[in-house]
C-alpha cells in the first residue's frame, strides 16, 4: 500500500487507493454518469419535441378536454352523447375498460380455479382434458383468439332470424341480448343498493358474532339462519320503503324484445359482438394462465397436510376447501394479481374487434386532439389501474402473512 | 379338472389379481376408482366425445381450408414478393437464402452439441422446410426455382454439419458469432442495397407475414435478454440513482399495455427525434417490443436472484472473487437457471406479442390474414366469412407449433440442468 502511495501522485488516490480501483469512487462515478446520460437523453427528447411543436405547429396542452368529442363510441356503460366533452368521453372509455376488466377477472378466476383443480384430478380423463385446454389457450396469441370468436359471432344469423331462448335471450350477429335490471331513478337504485349492502355486511357481522358465541359457550346460536335473515329483511324493508316513498320499485328487470319492422332488439342489455368476443377471449386466455398458477399453488402445499386432513376424516372436497386451498392461496395470490393486471392490459386489444376501450378511444382521439396530451392521460390511467392492483395485492398479502405462523 | 400345482407360498408372493394390473387395472385406478369418479368419467367422456365428433366432422368434412392456399406465400412473407414490395423482380430467393443460412447454422450446432435435442431440432427444421417444396399448389409466384431453393435446405444442413465436423468452425463461439453475423446479413439482404442488381431495396413497410413475426421475435429475444439482466442487476444494486432509474423504467413499461406503447411509438417517438432521423416504423416497433419484454425479463431474473441463498454470494466473496465476478460467475448463472421456465414464458409471450404490430399498420401473419380475408370477402372471392374461421384455426395452429416447441425445449433444458434437483 505504501508502494502505491509513493509511485502515484496524491491527487490520483483516495484513502490511499488509486481512484480507478476504489469501489466507492467507481460507484459514484457510474451513478453520476448514468444519471447525466438519462437527464441528457430526456432533455434532448424534450428539446426535439419542443422544436417540433414550434416548427411544425403541432398542437399541445389540455384545453381540448373541454371541447365536444363529436365522435360516436360503440358500446358504452355510461350514458354518452356525441356532444359530450373529450374529458367525459375519456371517462366513458375508461369505465368500459374497467367494467370489462372486473367482469373478466371474476370469470377468469372462477374458470381458472376450476381448470387448475381439474388438472390435478385423480381422474385421468379430466386431468388430460384440463391439460389440453391449458396448453392450447395459453400458447395461441390472444389476438387470434379474439378474431376467432368475433367472426363466430359475426357469422351468426341476422337479427330477424336469430336464435331466441325462452323469449328472454336473443342471440344473433348483433350480439346477445339478456334481461337486465334497470332503474328509472338512479338515486333510488343507489340508495337501495347501499341499504342492501349494509344489510349483507350487518348479516355477515352477526354471523361471525354468533359463531364466536357458539364456539365460546357451546349454546346453539344458529349463526347462518340469523345472518341470512337480517340481510334479507333489511333488503326487503328498504325495497318496500323506497317503493312507497319514491312511488316505484328501485330496480325493474327490463326484458329484451324485438321492435319495429327490422326486428331490432330493444330493452334488456345487449352485449355487442365485440364485447362478447373480447370477454370470451380474455376469460379463456387468462384462465389458462390462472389454472397453471392454481395448480402450482396446490402442489406447493405439503403432502403431510393433506394426509393429516384425510386422516382426520375430511372428505376430498373438504380437504381441498378447508386445508389445501387456504394454504395454497399464499403462493397463488401474487402471480394471480399480476394475471389480473395482464387481463386489464390485454383488454386494450379490444380495438381490433371494434370495442371502444381506453386505448381504442385514445387512438381515435389523436386524430382531433394533441397526441402528446393523450399519451400523458392514457399513461396516467393505466398506471393508476396497475397501482390499484398492486395495492390490493399487497394488502391481501399482508393479511395472509399475519394469519400465517 | 386338472390338478392345480400349489404355488410355493413360503418363498414367492402371489401375483396381483388380474383386475389390478394391465389396462383394466389402470382404468380402475384412473377412471373408475369411486362412484363419484365413475360418474365424472362417464359425463365428461360423453361431452368430450360429442365435442370431438362434431369438431372432427366439421374439420374433416365441412371445413374448407382452400383460403390458406389462396393466400399462399402471402402468409409466409407478406407483400415482400408482390408487385408492390418488389416490383419487376423475384425477391423470394432472399428470405429463402436466409432459411439456407439457418439450416447451415443448425448443422453446425448439431456437431457442436453432439446429438440429443439439438440434433433432432437440426434435422426436423430443414426437413420440414424442404417438404414445402412438394406442396401441390404454388406459393406466391412459386416456380421451380423456389422449390429447388426449398430443397436446398437439406444439402445446406449437410454442409453445416461438414463445416462443423471437418473444419475449425465447430465450436460454440463460432456458431454464436456466425449466428449474430448471419442475422445482420439477413437484415441487409432483406432490406436490399440500392444500385446492386438483384438486391433492389424493399421498404420495411412491405416486410410481413410469418417472416415479420419471426424477425421481431428473434431480435427481441436476443436483445431483451441482456437488457433485462442489466435492469435486474440495476434494480438490486445499492446505488440509489441507478436503482431509481431501473425501477422507473421497469414499472412504466410494465404498467402500460404494449399496444398503447406501440401506437404511441408511431405518433410520439418521431417527434422526440430530429426530423429525418433514420428510424423507420419497423425499427421503432422492434425497439418498443424489446424494451417492453426487457422490463418483464428484468422482473423474472430479479425473482431468481432474490430466491438465491445469500450464502452463495458470501462464499464467493469469501473466496476473494471481486463483486462483478461474484455476480457474473456465481449469482447470475444460478438465478437464471432457476427461472428458466419464467424466461422462456417471457420469450413465448414476446413471440405472441409480435402479432400486435397490426396497430402500426404492419402486415404480420395475423393482420395480413384478417385484412386479406375481409378484402377477398368484399371482392366476392370468398363466400362471406365462411372461410375466416378456418384461416384463424390455421393461424392458431402455426403459433401453437412454435410456442409449444419453445416450452418443450425449455422443459428439456430444465431437466438437463437439473432444476429443482441440485
Amino acid at each position: 500500500m505504501l508502494n502505491t502511495n509513493t509511485t502515484l501522485p496524491r491527487a490520483l488516490t483516495y484513502q490511499g487507493i488509486p481512484i480507478w480501483r476504489h469501489a466507492q469512487v467507481i460507484q459514484w462515478t457510474a451513478q453520476i454518469a448514468s444519471g447525466f446520460l438519462v437527464v441528457f437523453l430526456v432533455a434532448w427528447f424534450f428539446f426535439n419535441i419542443a422544436n417540433a411543436i414550434e416548427d411544425r405547429e403541432i398542437p399541445y396542452g389540455f384545453s381540448f378536454l373541454e371541447r365536444a368529442y363529436q365522435t360516436p363510441i360503440g358500446q358504452h356503460f355510461l350514458p354518452y352523447e356525441t356532444s359530450d366533452t373529450f374529458l367525459y368521453a375519456f371517462g366513458v372509455a375508461a369505465v368500459n375498460t374497467i367494467v370489462v376488466s372486473i367482469v373478466g377477472v371474476i370469470l377468469a378466476t372462477a374458470l381458472g380455479i376450476f381448470v387448475g383443480v381439474a388438472r390435478l384430478s385423480g381422474n385421468w380423463l379430466v386431468a388430460k382434458l384440463a391439460l389440453g385446454y391449458i396448453e392450447f389457450f395459453r400458447n395461441v396469441p390472444l389476438l387470434i383468439q379474439l378474431y376467432f370468436w368475433f367472426y363466430i359471432v359475426l357469422a351468426l344469423p341476422p337479427v330477424r332470424e336469430g336464435y331466441v331462448i325462452a323469449d328472454l335471450v336473443y342471440v344473433n350477429n348483433a350480439g346477445i341480448s339478456i334481461p337486465f335490471p334497470f332503474s328509472d331513478g338512479l338515486a333510488a337504485a343507489l340508495v337501495w343498493l347501499a341499504a342492501a349492502l349494509a344489510g349483507v355486511v350487518g348479516g355477515k357481522a352477526l354471523h361471525q358474532r354468533l359463531t364466536e358465541r357458539e364456539i365460546d359457550t357451546g349454546q346453539a346460536s344458529y349463526p347462518l339462519v340469523w345472518g341470512v335473515t337480517v340481510a334479507v329483511v333489511v333488503g326487503a324493508l328498504a325495497w318496500l320503503l323506497i317503493s312507497f316513498v319514491g312511488g316505484g320499485a328501485p330496480l325493474v328487470v327490463s326484458e329484451p324484445a324485438p321492435q319495429g319492422t327490422f326486428g331490432r332488439i330493444s330493452g334488456g342489455f345487449t352485449m355487442s359482438g365485440g364485447l362478447l368476443a373480447l370477454l370470451i377471449g380474455l376469460v379463456m386466455y387468462t384462465s389458462s394462465f390462472i389454472a397453471e398458477i392454481v395448480r402450482a399453488g396446490i402442489q406447493s402445499v405439503n403432502r403431510g397436510q393433506i394426509e393429516a386432513a384425510r386422516a382426520l376424516g375430511l372428505s376430498p372436497m373438504g380437504t381441498l376447501r378447508q386445508v389445501t386451498f387456504p394454504q395454497a392461496l399464499r403462493v397463488i395470490i401474487p402471480p394471480l394479481i399480476s394475471q389480473f393486471l395482464n387481463l386489464t392490459k390485454n383488454s386494450s386489444l379490444a380495438g381490433a374487434i371494434g370495442f371502444a376501450d381506453l386505448t381504442n378511444v385514445a387512438k381515435t382521439m389523436t386524430q382531433t386532439a394533441p397526441a402528446i396530451s393523450i399519451f400523458i392521460l392514457i399513461m396516467a390511467a393505466y398506471l393508476a389501474m396497475s397501482l390499484t392492483y398492486s395495492l390490493i395485492g399487497n394488502l391481501y398479502n399482508r393479511r395472509l402473512r399475519i394469519a400465517s405462523r | 379338472m386338472s390338478v392345480v400345482r400349489e404355488p410355493d407360498t413360503t418363498t414367492t408372493a402371489l401375483p396381483p389379481p388380474r383386475s389390478e394390473t394391465g389396462a383394466v387395472g389402470w382404468m380402475r385406478a384412473n377412471l373408475f376408482s369411486s362412484w363419484y369418479n365413475t360418474a365424472l368419467t362417464v359425463v365428461v367422456g360423453a361431452v368430450a366425445a360429442l365435442v370431438a365428433w362434431y369438431g372432427l366432422s366439421w374439420l374433416l368434412i365441412d371445413a374448407d381450408f382452400s383460403v390458406i392456399a389462396t393466400l399462399g406465400g402471402l402468409l409466409l412473407i407478406g407483400q415482400y414478393n408482390t408487385e408492390v414490395g418488389c416490383p419487376g423482380q423475384n425477391c423470394f430467393w432472399r428470405p429463402q437464402f436466409i432459411l439456407l443460412m439457418v439450416s447451415t447454422l443448425l448443422g453446425m450446432a448439431w456437431v457442436v452439441a453432439g446429438g440429443g435435442l439439438t440434433k433432432r431440432i437440426a434435422i426436423t427444421v430443414p426437413v420440414v422446410v424442404a417438404l414445402f417444396a412438394f406442396l401441390p399448389y404454388g406459393l406466391d409466384r412459386m416456380g421451380w426455382d423456389v422449390r429447388l431453393l426449398l430443397l436446398a435446405n437439406l444439402p445446406a444442413l449437410l454442409l453445416g454439419w461438414a463445416l462443423g465436423r471437418y473444419t475449425l468452425l465447430g465450436t460454440w463461439r463460432t456458431v454464436a458469432i456466425l449466428s449474430v453475423g448471419g442475422f445482420l446479413l439477413a437484415l441487409v439482404l432483406l432490406r436490399g442495397i440500392p444500385g446492386v442488381p438483384g438486391l433492389q431495396p424493399v421498404s420495411v413497410l412491405h416486410w410481413g407475414g410469418l417472416m415479420l413475426n419471426l424477425l421481431l421475435a428473434v431480435a427481441g429475444i436476443v436483445v431483451s435478454f441482456p437488457i433485462g439482466i442489466a435492469l435486474a442487476l440495476g434494480r438490486r444494486s445499492n446505488l440509489p440513482v441507478v436503482k431509481l432509474l431501473c425501477v422507473v423504467f421497469i414499472e412504466v413499461f410494465r404498467g402500460v399495455p404494449l399496444i398503447t406503447l406501440l401506437f404511441m411509438s408511431q405518433v410520439l417517438v418521431p417527434l422526440a427525434f430530429p426530423e429525418n432521423f433514420p428510424l423507420n416504423s419497423l425499427l421503432r416497433a422492434a425497439i418498443i417490443i424489446t424494451l417492453f419484454s426487457a422490463a418483464y425479463m428484468a422482473e423474472n431474473i430479479r425473482g431468481g436472484l432474490q430466491a438465491l441463498h445469500p450464502g452463495q454470494a458470501e462464499a464467493a466473496r469469501a473466496l476473494g472473487l471481486p463483486g462483478w465476478q461474484t455476480t457474473m460467475l456465481i449469482s447470475l448463472p444460478q438465478a437464471i437457471r432457476n427461472v428458466i421456465p419464467a424466461i422462456v414464458g417471457q420469450f413465448i409471450a414476446l413471440f405472441k406479442d409480435t402479432s400486435l404490430v397490426y396497430i402500426i399498420g404492419m402486415l404480420d401473419i395475423v393482420e395480413l390474414s384478417r385484412k386479406f380475408a375481409t378484402t377477398y370477402v368484399e371482392n366476392g372471392m370468398l363466400p362471406y366469412l365462411d372461410n375466416v374461421r378456418e384461416l384463424f384455426i390455421f393461424l392458431a395452429l402455426v403459433f401453437w407449433i412454435f410456442t409449444y416447441g419453445m416450452s418443450y425445449i425449455s422443459g428439456r433444458i430444465e431437466r438437463h440442468m437439473g432444476v429443482g434437483e441440485r
